[in-house]
């Protein structure tokens, strides 16, 4: 869809509005709305114009709260953003969430992090600060937060309880977590039922909430990036290229040809190795013992090529705002792929193989499924939404970082199931070697033997915000960052993949059997570190 | 005291009570019913030990209808003697509860201690009766003293008149049913009179005697509940009274099985295998489908009721076990099946006594008998719990409780089986055991379920109602059946021989011949077991304690035939010492051994960290009973309302209300066509009635033609 | 699935020698920085090049305290002269005075693993325990899932502030003796989340530690190391400090 003819649609049908064109990469424009109009222009967005929500952002200015609606279509510059700005002293918004599910969690997190009201959704309060651990009015992202105060006045609710949707002679919640299985992520699951089959299973998260996003706040963007990298570091490369994305953004610059194909060698490097963990975790719940082990095998195969390569086994310590912090040597950079095309094809092996055992496949083939429609309307990104016949990737959605000029293919699926979400990981495997090896081809020669850098562009500092994005091993990141006066983090707003698809999780565990719900939670390949921030 | 003596005195407390009762002020109607009762059931304790022990039988003609040619005959032969003894058994301890609990809500009123005091005497008398009158005047009276006490000594309440007179109705149907069935045996022997019939039964032909069966088989399993006659029992134990229930279900219940007992071994010993096979079939098929209910169900009370079906079919099950060995010529199997039969009786009658009076206790203190809202209860009736634990341990058939020696009875004689030529009885036989056994696994997770769910676990009842023990009157009780549980549990050695007396006649063969041989001494006078045999128990201690206690030793054994030398023994007399002993060798090597020197912490259940375990993260009663409901979908069948609740906008789920509605598969397969066809043949005759007097005329002829035809061909019988 | 057996079989051992001998692959390991022949005179460089303060100077001497290491490689990256690197893995730290380990710890031990708030980085370490290359087992050590079972408690992340009273129940629920073992940067001094409010600056404020393994993430050999430590079986590394990482 053109951009011009966009603007004409939504001139012509909210002539009211003030559409303001955007020369950035990627971005059609910012529609800025009256908040009564919000809720049917994003419903029009999202449900007539297909477009995908990413997240909203909300910023607290000096004089009005600044709320940001990001949708992302399809196509080239295809990115609008519904802006609405208020007076501080008004703290009711009308939810959109009736028309865009997507947007339900990002509203609840607005709602405890600046004590925003949403009229007309249902289900504010208790979301990251658990009611049973934080009192009422606690509002950590504002800006005149006072942590010792909040402490100091610490009420939890002692008669919290859960928030029971079955209703049915003899239902009770089974809880699960937050410590649970040998070497879990710490959750808490209430699985309602009524022995037997369950009926329904929401997660409750958070409870490794570590407010990353506070404590960004006032840093320099070098020590952000720590944290960037740091707070989900199964895929700490692709937040911390989301985050320099954005920087690099704000500072226009442009990232030297060399760093650029490095960071796509690294970050399909990082999707080759994460995906080899989750295939491993799939084996693993359906006790395929030893498919489990060759799995580890190759995860640990892939992290040692990755601290080979690199140093550090999660590539930690390479990005640097404008480039990489240092280069890496063409022989290394081979050596590295011709390690990882083995991995890949014992990876190929392994596939063979688990498709032949029929045991296998019962546990996995119409095990929490997810339909297209739903898929879409909650906005799960990834493996998981291609699976389910919903494309959302970035890399070609909207290209970043030099993705547009290699090729590669992105799978999809059709049934929903856990075995589709395998298949899907084992396509993207493939996919990610045949980018590395393109990566690696296309590396431009020339650098001295002297440099310790692949490059970086210095990066100018000055006020300003962007949103960078990357298609992360689990799906799409976004990462908003505003720069204050000084170059210091005003605002880092983190949308990561596994917020999307956890909001979809309880979909997958609807009416199930007890026993395939460690299937169901490995096949969805949810991080609780990436969305518990 | 002779036992006619002390019957009449039964009769006179029965009398004083009544009196007593209505002279009474409101507030002594308890005492009244407390003591009176139980002097009253002592005497038929005493009457019917003394006729079972001592062999105190009489028959005392009391006088000739003109007109009928039948005398009314009292008389106590030894069956009577085993029923009068449980009825006396059970109404001792139930009489004090139901002067103890009834007080509360709202008082017994005049009419309950009066129609008890009916209720006991009429129950003796079926017991009583020597003639088919005498049964049918008694049998009519208790059943009209049933319904009045679910319908009118209860406030009416939504069902409760309904299942009283469906109880009525059912049961007038049975007795129909039953006293054309014995008038067919008194019209082939002319008398009315039992002993008359039971002298004349062997000149009866095969169709007589299948139509005798068949017609009390019907109409005295509408008593006892068996399948598929049996819908008014859940619904008629919910609506009883709480001091009521207790009796309903361990002496009323009795009759029916009186009735059959009475009939098959008695009056008509079977010669045919048909019918034994029929009552095997139909006790397996009440059994499994009683205890599917009753894991499933969750209300204390029809949970209770639905066990009580199972515990019949049990009983039922080992008597056609045994009519089929009486027909097929083999004394000494039927003997141990009829003793297995009327040992699980009494049992039953016991322990379900037991669980109604603390079923009752239950819902007196809390107010609900609805498992999923019970829970926790042991930390405020301790006591309560444990009697009830020991009920449940026993209706659970575990050792060394008195369920578990009569239901391992039933199925060795149901293993014995393999005596039998036929192959295709052998089968029916295999196939029920099978099934019994099944029966016998699911009563344990329904026990299990039960007890758990409303004496474990975390409180489900809202803080404001305060769960304290029953008063002494109600606990009482409790723990005297417990003793008798325990009792009849480890001494079978003692109780086969006494209920051999009431075998021996039916069987022809002695079961405690068969099952508890005198003490295992080399003794060469002693010739029904061989030397080697015995001296292979004499290292096992079997015969400890020969000099020392009296009777025939503590071991039920049973050696087959020379052809089939099956044998099994069991001893529970032992069981419970080598019990107790690891119990407290346990006990001591964890006190003294393992954490003497250690320093014993006690925690909190692990919950996976959760800031508080609530009770609504506990098991229900129905989550714990559900894996049995999935794999029995077949038989409950049931329908499943869902109702999905939405607010603002798709995927905003706030409610899945889903309700499951079953059918009972009785109600299913027999209440529900049997209504149908009434209605409908209702209405076709309906259809007759034009009001033309030629087309009358007509029906008054074809009836006169039938009457004729039927008078004829009476006479060529 | 008796091809998977074969199948398995043919693939060869992996198993590391580790510990009868050092384990010699690369990329086993993201190393750590050793700064006792750093110059002095380029501290102030290397200071403001560290965004965790792992360095410090006592006697003329720069010291790198490896409980704060974040592997951030900008010591070495970008800094002119870089620090030395090494390659090492056996990294745990234990306390003194350590207390009597008693006959619990001489058989099998069993391991109830902790997520306090892990980036999920020291986790999936953790998880690599488990596969071949590692084989937890053989050592007689096990990952159980309750804590009722378990020996040793294996703490990573920060601890928090919403999984504080987990952490505490599982602590309570576990039969002594018992050990406690803090694994990762973020266990050890909160890393790079220390200053949140809504987390703790490590597993030292909620429970007391007894072994602490360094590393962001620490790598799967030095876990093994911090778990042989515990365990009474492996000595630990030079440089035990003290108690608690000061703040």
């Amino acid at each position: 869809m053109d951009q011009a003819e966009l603007k004409a649609e939504m001139e012509q049908r909210w002539p009211d509005l003030a559409w303001r064109s955007s020369n950035a990469a990627a971005l059609a424009g910012e529609i800025m709305g009256a908040p009564a109009a919000l809720p049917e222009l994003c419903g029009h967005l999202f449900l007539e114009r297909k477009l995908g929500f990413a997240g909203l952002i909300v910023e607290e200015g000096a004089t009005a709260w600044q709320l940001r609606y990001v949708f992302y279509g399809e196509r080239e510059r295809e990115q609008v953003h519904v802006l609405v700005e208020t007076p501080l002293v008004g703290k009711t918004f009308p939810s959109i969430a009736k028309f865009v599910h997507a947007a339900d969690w990002h509203e609840r997190e607005a709602e405890d992090m600046y004590g925003l009201v949403f009229t007309g959704h249902p289900r504010l309060g208790d979301f990251i600060l658990h009611d049973d651990a934080w009192q009422e009015g606690v509002e950590p992202m504002r800006r005149g937060f006072d942590a010792a105060a909040a402490e100091r006045q610490r009420q939890p609710d002692a008669d919290w309880r859960p928030r029971r949707i079955v209703h049915e002679r003899g239902a009770f919640v089974m809880p699960i977590g937050p410590k649970f299985s040998g070497s879990a992520e710490s959750v808490h699951f209430l699985l309602e039922t009524v022995g037997e089959d369950v009926i329904r299973a929401t997660p409750r998260l958070f409870y490794k909430w570590r407010a990353i996003e506070k404590l960004a706040e006032g840093k320099t963007v070098h020590e952000a990036l720590l944290l960037a990298e740091r707070f989900a570091a199964t895929t700490a490369f692709a937040h911390g290229l989301a985050f320099c994305q954005a920087l690099e953004t704000i500072a226009g610059i442009q990232v030297p040809p060399r760093a650029r194909l490095l960071r796509i060698f690294l970050a399909e490097l990082e999707r080759l190795r994460h995906h080899a963990g989750a295939i491993q975790e799939i084996c693993e719940s359906t006790a395929l013992v030893v498919a489990h082990s060759q799995a580890g095998i190759l995860e640990e195969d892939l992290l040692r090529i990755s601290g080979e390569l690199t140093g550090h086994r999660y590539l930690f310590g390479l990005l640097a705002p404008g480039g990489l912090l240092c280069d890496l040597p063409d022989a290394a950079c081979a050596k590295a792929l011709a390690q990882a095309s083995a991995v890949l094809q014992r990876l190929d092996e392994l596939e063979k193989r688990l498709r032949a055992v029929s045991s296998f496949l019962d546990r996995l083939e119409e095990v929490g499924s997810v339909p297209q429609r739903t898929a879409f309307v909650y906005g799960l990104v990834g493996p998981v939404a291609r699976a389910s016949a919903v494309a959302r990737d970035l890399r070609k959605a909207q290209p970043y970082g030099g993705y547009e000029k290699l090729s590669f293919e992105v799978p999809m699926e059709e049934e929903g199931d856990g075995y589709a979400r395998l298949r899907i990981l084992f396509a993207e495997a493939g996919q990610s070697v045949g980018l590395m090896r393109q990566a690696v081809a296309a590396l431009p020669q020339g650098l001295g033997a002297a440099a310790r850098s692949s490059g970086v562009t210095p990066l100018p500092l000055r006020p300003g915000a962007a949103l960078g994005w990357v298609e992360a091993p689990r799906g799409a990141a976004f990462h908003w960052v505003r720069l204050d006066i000084d170059g210091k983090i005003a605002r880092y707003h983190i949308i990561p993949p596994s917020f999307a698809n956890w909001h979809g999780f309880h979909l997958a565990v609807e009416k199930f059997a007890f026993q395939d719900f460690p299937i169901m939670l490995s096949t969805f390949d949810l991080s609780v570190a990436e969305n518990d921030r | 005291m002779d036992t006619p003596t002390i019957i009449s005195m039964f009769f006179a407390f029965c009398g004083a009570g009544i009196l007593l009762s209505l002279a009474a002020p409101s507030s002594r109607q308890g005492h009244v019913l407390a003591w009176l009762g139980c002097l009253a059931s002592l005497a038929l304790v005493v009457a019917g030990a003394s006729a079972l022990l001592a062999g105190q039988t009489f028959r005392q003609p009391l006088w000739t209808l003109p007109g009928l040619a039948a005398t009314l005959t009292v008389k106590l032969d030894s069956l009577s003697a085993v029923f009068i003894l449980i009825t006396g058994l059970v109404l001792f301890p139930a009489s004090i509860f139901a002067g103890g609990s009834g007080g509360n809500p709202p008082g017994p009123s005049r009419a309950l201690p009066v129609l008890m005091f009916g209720l006991y005497a009429s129950l003796a008398l079926i017991f009583l009766a020597g003639d088919v009158v005498l049964f049918l005047l008694a049998w009519e009276v208790m059943s009209i003293l049933c319904w009045l006490l679910i319908v009118a000594a209860r406030k009416k309440e939504n069902g409760c008149t309904d299942s009283g007179y469906l109880l009525l109705a059912m049961g007038e149907a049975g007795t129909v049913a039953a006293a054309l069935g014995l008038l067919v045996l008194a019209v082939g022997a002319g008398s009315l009179n039992f002993s008359a019939m039971a002298a004349a039964a062997p000149t009866l032909s095969t169709f007589a005697r299948w139509a005798v069966f068949l017609l009390t088989f019907l109409g005295f399993g509408v008593k006892a509940g068996l399948m598929p006659v049996n819908f008014w029992v859940p619904r008629a134990y919910a609506a009883a009274p709480r001091a009521f229930a207790p009796v309903l279900a361990g002496a009323t219940l009795n009759l029916g099985l009186y009735g059959i007992m009475r009939v098959n071994a008695a009056l008509l010993p079977a010669s045919l295998v048909g019918p034994g096979i029929v009552v095997l079939v139909v006790g397996t098929l009440s059994a499994l489908g009683g205890i599917l209910y009753a894991t499933t169900d969750q209300d204390l009370k029809m949970m209770l009721a639905h066990s009580s079906i199972e515990n019949v079919g049990i009983i039922v099950a080992g008597f056609g076990a045994g009519m089929v060995f009486v027909a097929t010529r083999h004394p000494a199997l039927a003997a141990i099946a009829f003793a297995a039969a009327l040992y699980h009786l009494l049992n039953h009658s016991l322990y379900k006594t037991l669980l109604f009076c603390g079923a009752g206790a239950v819902e007196t203190q809390t107010g609900t008998c609805d498992m999923d809202q019970l829970g926790g209860l042991i930390q405020g009736m301790p006591l309560t719990a444990l009697a009830f634990l020991i009920g449940a341990l026993s209706i659970a058939a575990l050792p060394p409780f008195n369920g578990f020696v009569s239901e391992w009875l039933t199925l060795q004689a149901m293993l014995r089986s393999a005596e039998l030529s036929s192959t295709a009885v052998k089968i029916v036989f295999a196939l029920c055991g099978a099934g019994l056994a099944l029966t016998a696994a699911l009563a344990v997770t329904c026990f299990v379920k039960v007890f758990a769910m409303t004496f474990l676990g975390m409180r489900r009842l809202p803080p404001e109602i305060p769960v304290r023990e029953p008063s002494a009157r109600v606990l009482a009780p409790m723990f005297i059946l417990a003793a008798l549980c325990l009792g009849f549990g480890v001494l079978p050695t003692y109780v086969i021989p006494a209920l051999d007396r009431a075998v021996r006649p039916l069987a022809g063969a002695s079961a405690a011949a068969a099952l508890v041989p005198p003490f295992f001494a080399a003794n060469p006078a002693h010739t029904t077991l061989p030397v080697a045999f015995v001296k292979a128990f004499h290292p096992i201690g079997a015969q400890v304690g020969q000099h020392i206690l009296p009777g025939r030793g503590l071991v039920v054994l049973h050696r087959g035939s020379a052809a089939n030398p099956v044998v099994f023994a069991m001893s529970t007399s032992y069981m419970l010492i080598v019990l107790v002993g690891l119990l407290l060798l346990t006990y001591g090597v964890i006190r003294l051994g393992l954490t003497r020197r250690r320093r014993l912490i006690r925690r909190a259940c692990w919950d996976g960290g959760i800031r508080r375990l609530l009770p609504e993260m506990t098991y229900t009663a129905t989550g714990f009973s559900n894996p049995v409901r999935v794999i029995f979908d077949a038989v409950f069948r049931p329908t499943t309302v869902e109702d999905t609740r939405e607010t603002v906008a798709e995927h905003f789920r706030t409610a899945i209300r889903r309700e499951k509605q079953r059918v009972h598969v009785m109600d299913r397969l027999v209440l529900e066509p049997v209504r149908h066809t009434a209605l409908k043949l209702a209405a076709k005759l309906a259809a007759m009635h034009h009001g033309r007097i030629n087309a009358y005329a007509t029906y008054v002829l074809l009836a006169l033609l039938a009457a004729l035809t039927i008078a004829l061909l009476g006479r060529g019988l | 699935m008796s091809q998977w057996v074969l199948h398995g079989i043919l693939r060869g051992k992996k198993t590391t020698a580790y510990p009868a001998r050092p384990e010699t692959a690369a990329g086993v390991s993201p190393g750590r920085p050793v700064a006792d022949h750093y110059p002095v005179s380029a501290l102030e460089a290397l200071l403001a090049r560290c965004p965790t303060r792992v360095f410090s100077s006592r006697d003329g001497q720069i010291t790198a305290d490896p409980r704060r290491c974040i592997h951030c490689y900008r010591c070495v990256r970008g800094l002119e002269p870089p620090v030395d690197w090494s390659n090492t893995y056996e990294w745990a730290l234990a306390h003194e005075p350590r207390h009597e380990l008693g006959r619990a710890f001489r058989g099998s031990i069993h391991i109830c693993v902790v997520d306090a708030g892990d980036c999920g980085a020291c986790l999936n370490e953790v998880k690599q325990l488990n596969n071949p290359y590692y084989n937890l087992h053989r050592l007689g050590f096990f990952i159980t899932p309750t804590p009722r079972h378990a020996d040793i408690l294996l703490v990573v992340g920060p601890v928090t502030d919403q999984m504080r009273p987990a952490l505490r129940k599982v602590y309570e629920a576990m039969p002594a003796p018992k050990r406690v073992v803090a694994v990762g940067a973020c266990a050890l001094s909160g890393g790079v989340f220390a200053g949140s409010f809504a987390c703790a600056r490590g597993v030292a404020e909620v429970l007391p530690v007894d072994v602490q393994v360094p590393g962001n993430p620490a790598p799967p050999l030095a876990i093994l190391h911090g778990l042989l430590v515990a365990t009474g079986r492996q000595v630990p590394a030079v440089g035990a400090g003290s108690k608690a990482v000061p703040a």
